[in-house]
C-alpha cells in the first residue's frame, strides 16, 4: 500500500471556522474530515497524515507557512500529496496551490488538488499543477474526492493517464499528440467540421485559441547618443566552429561571442547554423542577420553611444516557450551586469 | 474532364528475372531496376531492398516516396520533372496500390529527411510503415551538399521517380482490379443548391534558391501566385514534393498522388457540398509575398463564388503566419473556413501551438506535435545510415543533449522529436493523430 498525505484548511481540518483562520501549520496522524472519505475512496494508498493550516495565516505569511509545512513533511515518507478540495474558497484555493507547488518542487512526488473554475487558485497555479475541476461548495465533496482518488490510484499503479477532459482537470496549456481511439482520419474530421460550420451547428476546434501572453513594450531609450547597445539574434549566427554546439532547431543553448575591434562580421569567420531558413544570404554576409557593420557606422557617427563588445545568439526555430524564456532571462542577467541600456534583437 | 485510376492491389513484392505483376504479386528484376536508377550519372552507388509491414527494419534518412504508376497515354508520370510537359489528370493512369518507392540516402541526411520504422512501436508514426516498400538506398556525387544542412537531394529524388514509373509500367497493358473515377465538370455547369467549397493547399515554398521547393508541373511554387488547379491534376503527378521543412510536416509525392482530403471532398460532391476545386497557394517567406498570396486566394475564392473553404498548411513555424492570415482573410470575406495543420507545442507541450493565432481561426483540425519526444528500441536492420540522425542536422535529431544524450545510442536505440518521422503528421488527411490537453 502506497502512502498519501493530505492538506486541509482549519475548517475542513476540524480546528474551527473563521475565528481559527490564524491557526499555525500542524500535522496530524491519519486522516481528518474529508481525508477520511478520501482514504475510503483510495484503493491503492493509505492516508498516513493530514497537514492543517489556517487560511489567513498562510495567505498573510505564505513563505513562512510553506517553509513550516515543508519542515513538517521532511521526515515523512509519502508517494502522493493531495490538497483540498477547495471549491470556490479563494484563500483556501491559493493555499492549496502554493503548498502543492512547494511540495512537488521539494519532494518530487505527484500533487493533486481540486477547485471550482472561478477559484483564483486555478488561474494562479493551473500551469504548474493538475487542478481537478471541482464543485462550488461542500455539496460536491464526495464527487470531487472521487475524481481525485481515481486519478491518484491511476498514478500510483502506473496506469495510462487520460486527457484533461477525460480525467476532469483544468486545461493548462500542456498539449501533446495522441492517436484517436475511433481512428477517424483528418480528412474526415476536416470535412465534417466544415459541414457543421456551414450549417451553423456546434463543432469543437482541435486547437482552441489560448489567451495571449502579451509582453509590454519597453519605454523608449532617453538618449541614444550615450546608450550602451547590445545586439542579439535568434538567427543562429555563430563563429564557424559553433563552439557552444547550439542546435540547428529546438535549441536549448545560447552563445556570447566577441566582436571587439571588428568593423563587421566576416563571412567564413561567422555563419548561421539555423536550420529553418535559407542560409545562403547570411553565410555570404553575416551582417545581414546581425548588422554589426551598420551599428559600427552609427557608433562612429555618434548616433549610438557604444556597441557592446559581445553579441548573443541562439536558434529560434522550434524552441519551446519555456526554453526561450529561460534563455532570455539568462541573457538579460548578463546584459544587466554589463550595464547595457538597450538591445536590438534580430530575427530571420 | 474524366480521370480514371486503374488500381492493382500489391500483396507481395519479390525479386525475379522479369518485371511483372500477377494477382497481387509484383516481381522486380533488380538489375534492370538498378539500370534505371543509374541512368543518371550522378548516382554513384545504389541498391534496392524490399521491406514489408512489420519487418524489423529502420529506414533513414528518407528523402521522398512515390507510388509506382504508369500513364496509359505515354506521357511522363511527373510532367515537367521527369519529362516533357503534358496535361495531368485526364484519361487513364494505372497504379500499384499498397506499395511505394521509398528513397533513402545511403550516407547523407539533412534537415528535411525523415525516418520510417517498418515494425514495432515506431511503425505507428508514419503512413509508410503500412506499405510494401521498394527501398532505393543510394549515394550521389553531389559533394557540394553532402555536408550542407539543407539538401536538394535532386539525383536521389529523381531516381525514385524514374523507378516508380518503371515499376508502374508492369501493369500498363493489364486490366485493373478496381477503378477510381474522378470528374470535374467545368464550373458553370456545376450550379447546385449545395454550398460551393474550395480546398486551399499551402505547399512548402520557403527556400529562395531553386531546387528545394514543391514543384507544380516542374515549376518552383515559390514563384507562383495562387492559382486554380483541378484536383485530378494533383492526383495524377502534377505535384512533386520539395526538399525543405522538417520531415513530419512534409507532404511526400506519394501523399500528393493519393491526397485523402481531395478524395473525401469528391465523395461529398453532389451530396453535401459542391467541390469547386483546389486553390494552390504557397508558403513564401517575405511579408509582401505572403500578403500577395492571401490576396489572390481570397479574390479567387470570391470570384468562384466559394462559400466555405479548407486551408491545409505544409509546415510549421514561419508558415503558420500564412496559414492563420489566410483563414482570417477568408473569414473576413464571409467564407466559412476550417484549417488543418500540425502544432509545435514543444517537447514539454507548453509552447504556443502556432506562431500566429487569431480568434477567427476558430475551426482547426490538428494532426500532431512536431516536437513530441519519441524513444524507440534498436531495429534489427537499418537501411541507410542511422548516424545521419545525429550528424547531419536532421530536424528532430541531435548530436548531444545535456538531459537526453545523443539521438542515437551505442546500441542503436534512438530518442528524437516527431519532427524526424517521415511525413508523420499526415496533414493531407491520413492522420488519426490529434492534440489533447494533459
Amino acid at each position: 500500500m502506497k502512502k498519501a498525505i493530505v492538506y486541509l484548511n482549519q475548517f475542513f481540518g476540524q480546528i474551527g471556522g473563521e475565528s481559527s483562520a490564524d491557526h499555525l501549520p500542524e500535522i496530524k496522524e491519519g486522516g481528518v474530515g474529508p481525508a477520511l472519505e478520501l482514504d475510503r475512496q483510495l484503493q491503492h494508498a493509505q492516508i498516513t497524515h493530514t497537514v492543517v493550516c489556517g487560511d489567513n495565516y498562510i495567505s498573510e505569511n505564505k513563505e513562512d507557512a510553506v517553509t513550516q509545512i515543508l519542515k513538517l513533511l521532511s521526515d515523512k515518507e509519502f508517494d502522493i500529496f493531495i490538497s483540498g478540495p477547495a471549491f470556490k474558497a479563494g484563500r483556501y484555493g491559493l493555499a492549496c496551490g502554493a503548498v502543492n507547488k512547494a511540495v512537488h518542487d521539494t519532494f518530487s512526488v505527484p500533487v493533486l488538488t481540486s477547485m471550482h473554475t472561478e477559484n483564483p487558485g486555478v488561474d494562479m497555479y493551473k500551469q504548474d499543477l493538475i487542478i481537478f475541476s471541482g464543485g462550488e461548495s461542500v455539496m460536491s465533496m464526495v464527487e470531487d474526492l472521487r475524481k481525485l482518488a481515481a486519478y491518484a490510484d491511476k498514478i500510483l499503479t502506473d496506469q495510462p493517464l487520460g486527457t484533461a477532459e477525460e480525467e476532469g482537470y483544468h486545461v493548462r496549456g500542456n498539449r501533446h499528440q495522441i492517436w484517436r481511439e475511433d481512428k477517424v482520419c483528418a480528412a474526415d474530421r476536416v470535412v465534417d467540421m466544415l459541414l457543421k460550420k456551414i450549417h451553423d451547428q456546434p463543432f469543437e476546434s482541435e486547437l482552441p485559441i489560448p489567451e495571449m501572453d502579451r509582453v509590454p513594450i519597453a519605454p523608449p531609450v532617453s538618449d541614444l547618443t550615450t546608450a550602451r547597445i547590445a545586439v542579439l539574434t535568434s538567427g543562429g549566427v555563430v563563429p564557424v566552429n559553433n563552439p557552444d554546439h547550439i542546435q540547428s532547431a529546438s535549441a536549448t543553448r545560447w552563445g556570447k561571442y566577441s566582436i571587439e575591434g571588428m568593423q563587421r562580421l566576416e563571412a567564413g569567420v561567422f555563419k548561421t547554423i539555423h536550420g529553418g531558413y535559407d542560409p545562403t544570404a547570411i553565410n555570404a554576409d553575416p551582417n545581414r542577420c546581425l548588422p554589426i557593420d551598420a551599428l559600427r557606422a552609427y557608433e562612429t557617427e555618434g548616433k549610438i553611444g557604444h556597441l557592446y563588445d559581445f553579441f548573443y545568439s541562439t536558434v529560434g526555430t522550434g524552441v519551446t516557450q519555456s526554453d526561450a524564456g529561460r534563455m532570455g532571462r539568462e541573457i538579460v542577467a548578463d546584459l544587466l551586469s554589463a550595464g547595457i541600456d538597450a538591445v536590438i534583437m534580430t530575427s530571420t | 474532364m474524366k480521370f480514371r485510376i486503374g488500381n492493382f492491389i500489391v500483396q507481395e513484392i519479390r525479386f525475379g528475372t522479369n518485371l511483372s505483376y500477377h494477382k497481387g504479386l509484383l516481381t522486380i528484376d533488380k538489375s534492370k531496376a538498378l539500370d534505371i536508377v543509374y541512368e543518371d550519372e550522378h548516382i554513384t552507388q545504389a541498391d534496392i531492398f524490399l521491406v514489408r509491414p512489420g519487418d524489423d527494419v529502420r529506414l533513414v534518412p528518407v528523402k521522398d516516396a512515390f507510388e509506382p504508376r504508369i500513364k496509359l497515354d505515354g506521357t511522363p508520370l511527373f510532367p515537367g520533372v521527369t519529362g516533357h510537359l503534358a496535361q495531368c489528370g485526364r484519361g487513364n493512369t494505372h497504379a500499384l496500390k499498397g506499395c511505394s518507392v521509398v528513397v533513402v540516402g545511403q550516407q547523407w541526411g539533412g534537415y528535411q529527411d525523415g525516418l520510417i520504422d517498418m515494425g514495432g512501436e515506431g511503425a505507428k508514426y508514419t503512413y509508410f510503415s503500412q506499405l510494401h516498400n521498394i527501398a532505393l538506398v543510394a549515394d550521389t556525387d553531389e559533394t557540394f551538399e553532402h555536408k550542407a544542412l539543407q539538401k536538394k537531394n535532386r539525383a536521389l529524388r529523381r531516381a525514385g521517380m524514374r523507378l516508380a514509373e518503371y515499376i508502374g509500367s508492369s501493369v500498363k497493358s493489364m486490366a485493373p482490379e478496381e477503378l477510381e473515377e474522378y470528374e470535374m465538370v467545368c464550373v458553370p455547369d456545376r450550379i447546385t443548391s449545395l454550398p460551393n467549397i474550395a480546398l486551399v493547399l499551402q505547399v512548402q515554398s520557403q527556400m529562395e534558391e531553386p531546387g528545394y521547393n514543391t514543384l507544380c508541373y516542374g515549376w518552383d511554387c515559390n514563384h507562383i501566385v495562387p492559382t486554380l488547379i483541378n484536383p485530378n491534376e494533383i492526383l495524377d503527378g502534377a505535384m512533386v514534393s520539395g526538399s525543405f521543412m522538417p520531415s513530419s510536416s512534409k507532404w511526400s509525392t506519394y501523399d500528393f498522388q493519393n491526397f485523402p482530403l481531395i478524395k473525401r471532398l469528391y465523395n461529398e460532391h453532389g451530396k453535401t457540398l459542391n467541390f469547386i476545386g483546389v486553390i494552390l497557394s504557397n508558403l513564401n517567406v517575405a511579408s509582401e509575398q505572403k500578403e500577395r498570396s492571401v490576396l489572390f486566394v481570397v479574390n479567387m475564392a470570391k470570384t468562384l463564388g466559394i462559400e466555405a473553404a479548407i486551408v491545409a498548411e505544409e509546415g510549421y513555424g514561419n508558415p503558420d503566419s500564412d496559414f492563420t492570415s489566410c483563414i482570417v482573410a477568408l473569414e473576413d470575406a464571409g467564407i466559412k473556413t476550417v484549417g488543418v495543420t500540425n502544432e509545435c507545442t514543444g517537447k514539454d507541450g507548453r509552447s504556443q501551438p502556432l506562431v500566429y493565432l487569431h480568434e477567427k481561426a476558430n475551426a482547426i483540425v490538428s494532426c500532431g506535435n512536431v516536437s513530441e519526444l519519441i524513444e524507440l528500441p534498436p531495429a534489427g536492420i537499418v537501411l541507410g545510415n542511422l548516424q545521419a540522425l545525429v550528424r547531419d542536422g536532421m530536424s528532430g535529431g541531435w548530436s548531444d543533449d545535456e538531459l537526453l544524450g545523443p539521438s542515437v545510442r551505442p546500441d542503436g536505440s534512438i530518442i528524437m522529436e516527431n519532427n524526424a518521422m517521415f511525413c508523420g503528421d499526415q496533414v493531407v488527411g491520413w492522420s488519426t493523430k490529434t492534440i489533447k490537453e494533459f
